[in-house]
């Protein structure tokens, strides 16, 4: 009988939630609200409705993101730097060197053979973050999806001096006053996003292959100006927003494996989808 | 599912009288003025120590003051009242919050200023500052504090040892740095003599300059008694442990104290006592100040499993044995000599591991005394003669040593703005999860 592990990432922007068997069997993303529990349960619901499941064919659970806590049917909480490391050596084996660009935040991970050696995390600054290119997105009324495309004509990109995601935003509305072209703008902006995340993973001692996970792998302007600063291409996972809650439900197929092996038997939560409440 | 909130708690009784300690030391200053005696605002391992107690100079340390005032999170008054002259937030926030009070007592006509943390400190007769023993914003902060206690006469000597340079012999050089900083003390004896009015009794200097060479052998015998497994005493209780040491130096209530601390801990051990029930994990303090507003992190640290048995930041002090001194008799040159060779005796160990450090040495010799299965380093943002050279440490220990999970975290000493507790929680967590991962690939 084929066992079943889920995983779920809850980030500060989005939720998501991997199903897998000797495979994935599903996957999906809904954005992330104040009332993580909530959201939490229905995104699950919606990966058990894709892979034909109920939540009690799932064997073991186990939740990651800055909301891991917030999981009242998870069985385990694991940091995101863990199960990202695991997420992408499944994905992209050769892979030693992991930037992950969230929404509030961006971090650098070093892994040999999927276990984390060092990691990096940014400080309290938005810069370098996919929050920073929302408020950029915001001011210049472009779609958030459409910036890297965007920035893909610029003849000769901007240069964004501050990194303080509120004094560069004045910029760009100073730049864009003066005429600029908003696809030099984007391409500035992205490299000053570039430049903040390369300054923070580079004390890792990066060794390629480099990864990008997080919802800025998803801007091929910001993959070119990361390519530009690291001075090598980058690998970017077929959804590079599942990486963590990939790395979750594999994180807890291993320890069940184990646990099996060893005969010893692990704690669940006991807490069924239907008793998600919600800050008891 | 959140775990829940526990109150911080100490391992040794000892620690716990830590409290009334700094009190005390904060108190003896507005008591010393009451009586008359002499005041001196001072800064620590500056080894001027035993020739302040010997005048009879009662010191008011800023750096415990402005520790004190993080840790009741009062400090951000002081931090605003300097900023507001001008002091950049990214200097020594230990400098910047006593001038704040400083500057606000001036204000008040030399009144202590409302609430200040445990009264404050007294206004001094005098600073008495010495830089490069430890860090060099001491250069300045003495300069920058009679900006406003104008009349205040300011002393701030040196005490070099030879700079690391792994091609270099520095005993050819020891005896030259000892001659200056002997030369530097005396200078100090002379301005304590002309704002005492009193002359330097040598023989009180020199039973000082004994008690504290006792003292130092005692407190590095009683923090190797936590190399037991399980440790009886971690991090943790160490920052405040390191009080009688840092600040009562040339005292007997510092000796008295680590007598009653030693003891306590060979009992620990006997009974197999230790800091947590179920020792997981035991990691170094590698290096760096703690954010003395967030000192419930090692508790933090301690309900995931993990002690630190040992830590670089304030064991200051080595055994006299150790550092192997020249024989004398000559008060000032006995400290010049056990604060120069404090430094460089590990050079010699660091000169035979090709690419290694004094300060890397020192990390790998506790990770293997203790033997602790990562390090953890804390880069407080504001103290520039650590946070500079933290990343180059750690990338030193990986290259020299081998692979050893190590956290960096970051920070501030006093400046609370700095710092993210569910962000630090989640790095301890992460770090945690890896020395896990290390762990069970060794074994």
């Amino acid at each position: 009988m084929e066992r079943y592990y889920a995983g779920i990432d809850i980030g500060s922007t989005m939720t998501k939630a991997v199903i897998v068997g000797e495979s994935i069997i599903a996957s999906v993303i809904g954005p992330t609200g104040p009332e993580h529990r909530k959201l939490a349960n229905k995104v699950m619901e919606k990966a058990l409705g894709e892979a034909g499941l109920k939540f009690e064919d799932v064997t073991y659970v186990v939740s990651t993101g800055y909301g891991r806590v917030n999981v009242p049917f998870a069985d385990r909480q694991i940091t995101e730097i863990t199960c990202h490391a695991k997420g992408i050596h499944s994905l992209l084996p050769t892979v030693k060197t992991i930037v992950d660009i969230g929404g509030q935040d961006s971090k650098g991970i070093k892994i040999d053979s999927g276990k984390v050696t060092s990691f990096v995390m940014n400080d309290k600054c938005a810069a370098g973050t996919g929050r920073f290119l929302e408020v950029i997105a915001d001011t210049l009324g472009v779609p958030l999806e459409k910036l890297g495309e965007i920035s893909l004509s610029a003849e000769c990109p901007a240069v964004i001096s501050n990194t303080c995601t509120v004094f560069a935003e004045h910029e760009v509305i100073n730049k864009l006053s003066t005429g600029e072209k908003i696809p030099n703008l984007i391409a500035g902006v992205h490299d000053a996003v570039a430049t903040r995340v390369y300054a923070l993973v580079k004390k890792l001692n990066v060794e390629a292959d480099i990864a990008v996970t997080g919802g800025g792998a998803k801007n091929v302007g910001l993959i070119k100006a990361l390519e530009g600063k690291f001075g090598c291409p980058v690998l970017v996972p077929p959804e590079p927003l599942i990486t963590g809650a990939l790395g979750a439900a594999l994180v807890g197929k291993e320890r069940y494996e184990h646990a099996l092996q060893s005969g010893q038997t692990l704690t669940r939560s006991g807490q069924g989808l239907q008793e998600a409440r919600l800050f008891s | 599912m959140a775990e829940d909130k526990k109150p911080r708690s100490l391992a040794t009784q000892a620690a716990a009288k830590i409290a009334k300690f700094v009190r005390g030391n904060m108190s003896a200053t507005l008591k010393a003025k009451e009586e008359g005696k002499k005041v001196a605002y001072a800064y620590i391992n500056d080894g001027q120590d035993e020739i302040m107690r010997a005048m009879d100079i009662v010191p008011a340390w800023g750096e415990s003051f402005a520790g004190v005032c993080a840790a009741k999170r009062d400090a951000e008054k002081y931090l605003q009242k300097a900023e507001a002259d001008n002091f950049s937030r990214s200097l020594c926030t230990y400098a910047t919050c006593t001038i704040g009070f400083d500057m606000w007592r001036e204000e008040l006509n030399g009144q202590t200023p409302p609430d200040a943390p445990w009264g404050g400190m007294a206004r001094p007769d005098m600073i008495i500052g010495s830089a490069q023993q430890l860090c060099d914003p001491r250069f300045k902060w003495p300069q920058a504090t009679q900006h406003y206690l104008q009349d205040v006469p300011v002393f701030v000597g040196n005490m070099y040892y030879p700079p690391w340079d792994p091609k270099r012999d520095h005993h050819e050089q020891e005896a030259i740095y000892v001659k200056y900083a002997k030369a530097e003390l005396l200078e100090l004896v002379r301005f304590c003599e002309k704002h005492t009015g009193k002359k330097m009794d040598w023989d009180r200097l020199a039973g000082l300059v004994d008690l504290t060479e006792k003292t130092w052998n005692l407190f590095i015998d009683t923090y190797e008694l936590r190399k037991a497994i399980p440790t009886p005493m971690d991090t943790g209780d160490a920052m405040n442990t390191m009080v009688p040491i840092t600040f009562n130096l040339a005292t007997q209530d510092a000796y008295d104290y680590y007598k009653g601390l030693y003891d306590e801990l060979i009992q620990k051990n006997e009974k197999k006592q230790g800091v947590i029930e179920n020792e997981k994990y035991r990691l170094l303090w590698g290096a760096g100040l703690p954010s003395w507003f967030a000192l419930g992190d090692f508790q933090y640290f301690n309900d995931k499993g993990a002690v630190f048995p040992a830590e670089v930041t304030y064991r200051n002090a080595e055994k006299l044995e150790r550092l192997d001194l020249p024989a004398t008799n000559d008060p000032l040159e006995r400290i010049a000599w056990r604060w120069v060779r404090f430094w460089t005796h590990w050079y010699d160990k660091a000169r035979k591991r090709p690419g290694s450090s004094p300060k890397v040495e020192r990390i790998i010799e506790y990770i293997e005394d203790y033997k602790c299965d990562g390090v953890v380093f804390h880069s407080a943002f504001s103290c520039r003669s650590w946070h500079a050279g933290i990343i180059h440490q750690a990338e030193v220990l990986r290259k020299i040593y081998g692979d050893i999970p190590i956290l960096i975290m970051e920070g501030d000493i006093v400046d609370i703005s700095s710092y993210n507790e569910v962000d630090t929680h989640n790095r301890i967590d992460a770090f945690i999860e890896t020395v896990d991962a290390y762990k069970a690939k060794r074994s």
